[in-house]
């Protein structure tokens, strides 16, 4: 059941009643295009994780493993021209953003494979020439909002940038992205209720997976349902399955139209479960403050796996390709690059490569750009 | 300028008209420049600074925004990343440290985490300051915090002339800036002055030197020059001569009139409504001892509040303040040292 709160939601429901789900429209080979961006998130995520092991990055990784299907559902329907606001756990949302404009497209609206890696290795070649770290970055030729390590922190300005946006005449819309834990900031209030009272086309996807950090969810709300605190506000509050990139699709597709016809912002929360600690110097700890049936059970259902179902269901995915690339369940440590589609593997060692070549910012830039010069 | 009998004089203005008349006027020349904060538009504002303006600009420029100076400000910054130019006010400056984390880790860094490619040209702006018995949380100069956090310019004005041209100033920046009003100016008689009927703006980062002298430099800025310029009055009575200096911009700050001043004067006192400890008269006294410290005949000093709140009861609160009194003697101590 979808809707859990809001007027919106339920004359929705009501009115779709034998109306086809979004993703029910999607064709075979959109179907199959979802299918490989999730391999090419978790790829991401598992190469950087040989990489840092390997001793060759800085900087901390949070795993989007087993989160993937938030991340690539959530942006597969948005319009080149829509605005994203990522967080520490979704970097692969900075290539995913508008990658059916073409893989190698290096004009549309949303990072390029390149960028994201130079970025990683803290190289010149990064967006924002590798000043803040990993996840921090953001583009306003690209439409992303850059975060900071405040949580929450970015939902204001998603709600500033919708504002001005319609001011001028635009009809887009913001999605942020945002941990349940962050729910607990009196920022993630105040800037809903803002977005609310002026009925402003931002959606706030909440990626529930059950960990904020050291802290379990019971600890950090008193509800459990983080798409309740939609009631407060009067606005839709959906429920996704995380690791179901067609039910993310569906929900934020939902979210997406009702905030793109003047309804205003929208909550969306998508349960599913950390994989890993909460970044990789806390791997080892986390597997003492979390029980292990608790973590077993959470990635039991692996949205490769869950997806390839689906598609076998529906007859796109036949014979061998059915039982081809078996990343699912398997860790960093376990998978290899034959667990992926070669053009995955190839796709983003142009990426490392392009990072490998980029030179270091000269030192002098540390203390550049601190004010706009007007001369 | 004297008056005549065929034309009337012209109309002498007070801090807070001067600036209502910077917002109006930027607003009409920058169709994407909008005004936001919390009463500002059916009431007009706390003082009435935006009088009028929602009237005039409508209810999507002029924006009643809900209590929420995070949100307030945090927008801003967004509305700036697509191509807006906010003020967001403050109903008291004091309020501000409930949208610090926006202004100090998503606005001031903006332009430096993007290696130059956003800027936001974003106004805070808001009443500061005591001595009119507002107590702890309508009576506060917090400028340092924000001085202490680089990417953010603060200014602080005196005067109506200056109230518009900097304020006018600051929408045309950039930069995101702080900008300290004196709420016991806005209404102040004595300092109404006639404003140029054309458009000019006041630099920011340019002190301006309020009293010339010789013996010893008072340097200060907001309703404090008023104090150093009594001072210099009373000084004067005592065959003193003191120099004031309204340093109007903090960050950036202008050192060079600074420093021709204790050229001149060799002995300087800095004066400041902040706490003592890590208030920025601290930081003006680092700096001369650091790069004027052969001009100096006395070691540089300071007189500010105590390292206290401000009270409420009127002894209590002059009792932790900088007054006339304070500063003349500190420059008579200076004098004789």
């Amino acid at each position: 059941m979808s809707a859990k709160s809001g007027s919106a939601t339920a004359e929705r429901a009501e009115q779709g009643q034998g109306s086809r789900r979004p993703s029910e429209s999607l064709t075979r080979d959109e179907c199959l295009e979802l299918f490989k961006q999730l391999y090419l998130a978790r790829y991401f995520d598992i190469r950087l994780i040989k990489e840092k092991k390997r001793g060759r990055l800085r900087g901390t990784l949070y795993s989007s493993h087993n989160q993937e299907a938030i991340l690539v559902g959530s942006l597969f329907g948005l319009q080149s021209t829509d605005w994203i606001s990522p967080i520490h756990r979704d970097m692969p949302a900075f290539f995913l953003k508008d990658i059916r404009s073409g893989w190698d497209n290096d004009s549309r609206i949303g990072m390029t494979i390149e960028e994201v890696c130079c970025q990683v290795w803290g190289k010149e070649g990064s967006p924002g020439r590798a000043r803040d770290n990993w996840s921090h970055i953001g583009s306003k030729s690209k439409k992303i909002i850059h975060s900071t390590s405040m949580l929450a922190g970015t939902i204001p300005a998603a709600a500033g940038v919708a504002y001005a946006d319609r001011m001028q005449g635009g009809n887009c819309v913001v999605l942020t992205y945002n941990g349940e834990g962050s729910t607990a900031q009196g920022i993630f209030h105040e800037a809903i209720n803002y977005a609310a009272v002026h009925k402003l086309p931002v959606i706030t996807i909440i990626e529930n997976n059950h960990w904020a950090y050291g802290t379990p969810t019971e600890l950090e709300s008193p509800v459990e349902d983080f798409a309740d605190r939609a009631k407060g506000y009067g606005i839709p509050g959906l429920i996704a399955d995380g690791q179901d990139v067609f039910d993310v699709y569906d929900k934020v597709m939902e979210a997406v139209e009702h905030a793109r016809s003047g309804k205003g912002p929208a909550i969306v929360e998508c349960k599913t479960f950390r994989a890993y600690g909460h970044g990789d110097h806390d791997d080892d700890r986390a597997q003492k403050y979390r029980p292990a049936e608790e973590v077993e059970k959470g990635r039991s259902r692996d949205p490769i796996a869950v997806c390839r179902k689906r598609l076998i269901e529906l007859g796109h995915l036949t014979g061998e390709a059915a039982t081809s690339f078996m990343a699912e369940g398997k860790s960093a440590a376990e998978a290899t690059n034959e667990d992926f589609p070669p053009e995955v593997v190839a796709y983003l060692n142009r990426g490392i490569e392009a990072a490998i070549a980029s030179p270091l910012p000269a030192a002098e830039e540390g203390a550049m750009w601190v004010f706009k010069e007007n001369n | 300028m004297a008056a005549t009998t065929e034309a009337p004089a012209a109309l002498k203005k007070n801090y807070l008209t001067a600036l209502k008349e910077a917002l109006d006027e930027e607003m009409l020349r920058n169709k994407l420049m909008l005004c936001q904060g919390e009463d500002i538009g059916r009431l007009g504002g706390a003082f009435g600074v935006t009088d009028g303006l929602q009237a005039k600009y409508g209810e999507d420029r002029v924006v009643d925004m809900p209590i929420s100076e995070a949100a307030i400000i945090g927008s801003a910054v967004g509305m700036a990343l697509n191509g807006m130019t906010v003020m967001a006010e403050m109903q008291f400056i004091d309020f501000i440290s409930c949208g610090f984390d926006q202004i100090v880790n998503m606005m001031a860094t903006y332009h430096y985490r993007t290696a130059g490619e956003v800027n936001i040209p974003v106004v805070v702006r808001g009443p500061a300051g005591a001595y009119g018995g507002g107590a702890l949380y309508h009576s506060q100069m917090n400028e340092a915090w924000f001085c202490n956090s680089p990417g953010l310019k603060v200014v602080c004005p005196s005067t109506p002339y200056d109230a518009k041209g900097m304020l006018k100033a600051a929408l045309r920046d950039g930069n995101p800036v702080i900008f300290y009003e004196i709420k016991e100016l806005y209404r102040k008689r004595e300092i109404e002055e006639e404003l140029p009927a054309e458009d000019y703006i006041v630099p920011l980062g340019k002190a301006a030197v309020r009293r010339e002298g010789t013996d010893v430099t008072l340097v200060s800025y907001g309703q404090n020059v008023y104090h150093c310029l009594d001072a210099a009055a009373e000084l004067e009575k005592q065959g003193i001569s003191a120099e004031v200096i309204d340093l109007r911009s903090l960050v950036p700050l202008d050192e060079e009139t600074i420093f021709a001043s204790i050229a001149k004067t060799s002995r300087v006192i800095v004066v400041n409504e902040a706490p003592m400890t890590c208030g920025f008269a601290g930081e003006v006294v680092a700096r001369i001892t650091t790069k004027a410290f052969h001009l100096l005949d006395a070691p540089p000093s300071r007189v500010t509040r105590m390292d206290t709140p401000v009270p409420w009861v009127k002894p209590l609160e002059l009792h932790v303040l900088p007054s006339v009194e304070k500063i003349v003697n500190e420059a008579v101590r200076l004098v004789r040292f």
